[in-house]
């Protein structure tokens, strides 16, 4: 099953710029045709918030997911998931990205996208 | 009495008025909490002799015990712990070392093992008096155990200068959360004041008495001065913006070795924060 970052529940909601601080996963079940979105609980958790929400996507049954960026902590997670990652970088919707990931326009990523976000002050 | 010298945001001035509270001080110690960026010692220029290095746990699985059952990560409230399809992935610098996973997994898969995140200098300036201070390594998320070990070794002393992180983050609690009496140090500019206001509400949500000086005085506004008057904060003092200062500062020099004014505008702020606390 594919799932998707996104800001809000549904198809029809805009793709989240954000992985593991997502608001929702909308998760699309291709053989069925049906979407099914699920809350993001780890948020706001201060850190490795990405690796929770790979675990909470496996246990969903996702194997595929579409996400805008993969911190270290996140892809070392979906790698011992066993999961594939295709990057899209537009704002569109959820039902769009879909459809970019099927025309074979997303690209596939298995290195992280951000540096680790510790270890950085903020000032 | 412990003394935190706190601001809303790194480069108010902090370290410099720290340092130089310690320095007029007769019989105070200093203790540089904030690790990720201590510089105290680059104005007091201590001589070490001694080091420590800090260590905290982390867990490792014995993966022919394990049989992935995920409790552990069920467990963890940090993420540290994250039991994945064939194996289960340690984040260490994540690990609060609670030791809850260990206590959790039914297969007694779980052992800990120690790593360095850090170390505590302690050493003597010219003038014998004591500084410590925490490095906490780059990469490593929390500074709160080197944090806990500066308030540790120093329990037994009469007068504790603390040069506190900046802002208002875990480690800052950790650093001020025992003092007896905050000293924020902030600048005259609108962002100095909104900086500083979640400072004072920290505070307050401890109750740890406070007072401000204001640094580099004179080149800002006054909204800093008609801020503290509304939330009746007090004002310890100020500090003038001078050339002058900035060089010694630039250069390393601790401003009250080398400047009477300068010397006697601290000794004044010292002697009313301890004055106060004896007064209350
Ligand atoms: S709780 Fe123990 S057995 Fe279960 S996944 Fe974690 S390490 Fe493995
Ligand atoms: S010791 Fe505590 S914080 Fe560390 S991994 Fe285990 S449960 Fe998580």
């Amino acid at each position: 099953m594919l799932a998707v970052c996104a800001k809000e529940p549904g198809l029809d909601s805009k793709v989240d710029e954000r992985f593991g601080r997502a608001e929702y996963y909308v998760i699309f079940d291709e053989a069925k045709n049906m979407p099914q979105s699920i809350e993001n609980k780890a948020k706001f958790e201060a850190g490795g918030a990405g690796g929770t929400a790979v675990r909470l996507l496996n246990e969903n049954g996702v194997d595929v997911l579409l996400a805008p960026e993969l911190g270290p902590k996140a892809m070392d997670a979906i790698k011992a998931f066993e999961m594939t990652v295709y990057r899209y970088t537009e704002q569109k919707t959820v039902r769009e990205t879909i459809e970019d990931y099927k025309a074979g326009k997303l690209s596939k990523i298995d290195t992280s996208t951000t540096p680790s976000k510790h270890g950085l002050r903020k000032v | 009495m412990r003394i935190a010298i706190l601001s809303g945001k790194g480069g108010t001035g902090k370290t410099t008025v720290a340092t130089n509270l310690l320095s007029v001080s007769d019989n105070g110690v200093l203790i540089d909490t904030d690790v990720e960026e201590p510089n105290s010692h680059l104005f007091l220029k201590p001589q070490i002799h001694h080091s420590e290095a800090i260590k905290k746990r982390y867990p490792i699985v014995d993966e022919t015990l394990c049989n992935l059952c995920g409790a552990c990560g069920d467990f963890c409230r940090f993420n540290a712990i994250l039991p994945a399809k064939k194996q289960v992935l340690v984040f260490k610098e994540l690990c609060h070392d609670c030791g809850g996973c260990q206590m959790v997994c039914p297969q007694g898969a779980i052992q800990y093992k120690e790593r360095s995140i850090g170390m505590v200098h302690t050493g003597k300036t010219d003038t014998n008096q004591v500084m410590h201070y925490g490095e906490l390594i780059v990469g490593e998320i929390s500074g709160v155990p080197i944090i806990e070990r500066l308030h540790q070794i120093t329990k037994d002393e009469d007068l504790v200068f603390i040069d506190s992180p900046p802002g208002t983050a875990c480690s800052t609690v950790a650093a001020i959360e025992s003092a007896d009496y905050a000293i924020i140090v902030a600048e005259p500019t609108p962002f100095g004041v909104s900086d500083m206001k979640m400072v004072v509400e920290l505070l307050r949500n401890l109750h740890i008495p406070m007072g401000v000086v204001v640094n580099k005085d004179g080149l800002g506004d006054d909204e800093i001065y008609r801020y503290c008057e509304t939330e009746s904060v007090h004002i310890l003092g100020r500090i003038p913006f001078k050339k002058e200062y900035a060089r010694h500062y630039a250069g390393g020099t601790l401003i009250s070795k080398v400047d009477e004014e300068y010397r006697k505008n601290l000794t004044g702020i010292l002697a009313q924060v301890i004055g106060r606390k004896e007064g209350v």
